[in-house]
């Protein structure tokens, strides 16, 4: 069983017909990489996952968007227990104002739970996962945007992390690090898919080809195409594609 | 000021295809030296390879650029990466021919011998196995990659039949046996000479398939006909 099914998903913003017919699948612990041009509805796409387009107004989804073989859009499914499984790190690093450890352990306490002892531990075990221990170990109280813009986004991935998701949703999470910041990210996700199944956006071809198993090329609201990302960048199927992915348009 | 990534490609196309050039004139200049029946002069020919070997750097070099500068994928890649390779091919066939003058300067009694081991058939085959493998890189046409393996089979027949009787003839014949030598070592390079035109038809077929067939049979490899 695929761990991420989509059928058939059209998606309107209020007359705006922004998805058309999107059928694709991930395998759990996989890395897919959403690529494509500005607007070609990819970001659309990966809010659908966490059922974050539900907080605008006038959206509407026909098709069904499958995690684990349930449904999600299904009227019995929490929107805040989807959520929770699936965890979501945004382009730009949005630590909250409060402490280091205090960012990871939030979810934790939002989501009810309240022994110290289990929180310390899964701040820890969050903060390790994304390689930033050593860095941050003596400073767990100090404000988060004391950090970097790289530590800042690891800390975010931690804080995904801390409510213990099976699949972390990226939109760009490297888009505003610099090279070194973005290549320990990326080392990052090889660590990760081990345990989670990654969907990443992201602009930068390279990035895909370096740190994706499988590529889906989007444009115009449709899917032209969803392989291996070996194929994708060394012979796509598909002409817009290889166009695409090659700087010929876009 | 920075190059768009198409007159790069262009600029490559043109290098490779001046290089091949040159390597087609050697292949004809050192198959005509050798069929020839007066001793040869390699003047020009050493200075056709001084120009290739220029060349060759020049395409490394370009290709260095795009690699490093324009980071390449799908066709793009696959492109750059044949042209590195055929760059090189081509390299060889410019120093074997001259190798082929060289050598052919040492063999006395040539005509006769040519003329007894249809040296110039096989002459003939070189030329025009090494102007298929340049129409083939220019055109990117597959229809000639098969042709160009039929050849080289071809070719390495009748140069392994001219060797053994050229042997043949040595064990009975000891005055051959310094000319008959050298001869030996011209059809081993002229061989060499269709072997790498080979390889550029197979980096042609996966510059146009994404298919490496380096080690395939041509029986084996899809879209192309003929038997080896």
């Amino acid at each position: 069983m695929h761990k991420i099914e989509t059928k058939n998903v059209n998606f309107f913003y209020g007359e705006n017909h922004a998805l058309h017919d999107i059928s694709l699948a991930m395998k759990a612990n996989t890395i897919t990489a959403l690529i494509g041009p500005s607007g070609c509805g990819k970001s659309t796409y990966l809010r659908l996952l966490n059922r974050m387009n539900d907080l605008i107004d006038g959206t509407r989804l026909e098709g069904e968007i499958l995690i684990d073989g349930e449904n999600i859009y299904d009227k019995n499914t929490n929107a805040y227990d989807l959520r929770k499984n699936v965890g979501m790190v945004f382009q730009k690093p949005n630590p909250f104002p409060k402490s280091i450890f205090e960012n990871v352990a939030y979810g934790l306490k939002v989501n009810g739970i309240t022994d110290k002892a289990v929180i310390e531990e899964r701040v820890h075990t969050s903060i390790q996962q994304v390689a930033l221990w050593d860095e941050v170990k003596d400073k767990l109280k100090k404000s988060a945007f004391e950090l970097s813009g790289g530590q800042q986004q690891r800390l975010c991935i931690a804080r995904a992390l801390a409510v213990q998701p099976s699949v972390l949703l990226m939109d760009e999470p490297t888009s505003a690090l610099d090279p070194i910041s973005t290549s320990k990210i990326e080392e990052l996700l090889f660590e990760l898919k081990n345990k989670y199944t990654i969907v990443i956006v992201t602009h930068n071809m390279q990035q895909a080809a370096r740190a994706s198993d499988n590529t889906a090329f989007f444009y115009m609201g449709r899917l032209i195409e969803m392989d291996k990302t070996k194929t994708i960048f060394t012979k796509p199927n598909q002409k817009q594609t290889e166009d695409y992915i090659t700087g010929r348009f876009g | 000021m920075t190059i768009p990534f198409e007159v790069e490609l262009e600029k490559l196309k043109n290098t490779i295809i001046k290089i091949a050039d040159l390597a087609e004139q050697q292949v004809t200049e050192a198959t005509a030296t050798l069929l020839a029946e007066s001793k040869p002069e390699n003047k020009v020919i050493k200075r056709t390879e001084d120009k290739i070997d220029k060349l060759d750097v020049k395409i490394d070099q370009i290709c260095q650029k795009i690699f490093a500068l324009k980071q390449p994928v799908a066709s793009d890649l696959r492109f750059i990466m044949s042209a590195m390779q055929i760059s090189n091919e081509i390299e060889r066939i410019g120093d074997l021919s001259m190798s082929v003058v060289k050598k052919t300067k040492k063999i006395n009694d040539k005509h006769d011998l040519i003329k007894r081991f249809g040296i110039d058939e096989v002459c003939k085959q070189i030329v025009a196995i090494n102007q298929k493998a340049n129409e083939c890189f220019i055109s990117r046409n597959e229809n000639t990659i098969g042709e160009i393996f039929i050849l080289n089979k071809s070719i390495k027949n009748k140069t392994s039949e001219a060797i053994h009787e050229i042997i043949a003839v040595m064990k009975t014949n000891s005055k051959t046996v310094v000319s008959g030598t050298h001869l030996i070592i011209v059809l081993k390079h002229l061989e060499r000479i269709s072997e790498h035109c080979t390889n550029i038809a197979e980096y042609v077929y996966f510059m146009i398939n994404a298919k490496i067939i380096k080690h395939d049979k041509l029986g084996d490899i899809e879209g192309l006909e003929g038997e080896e």
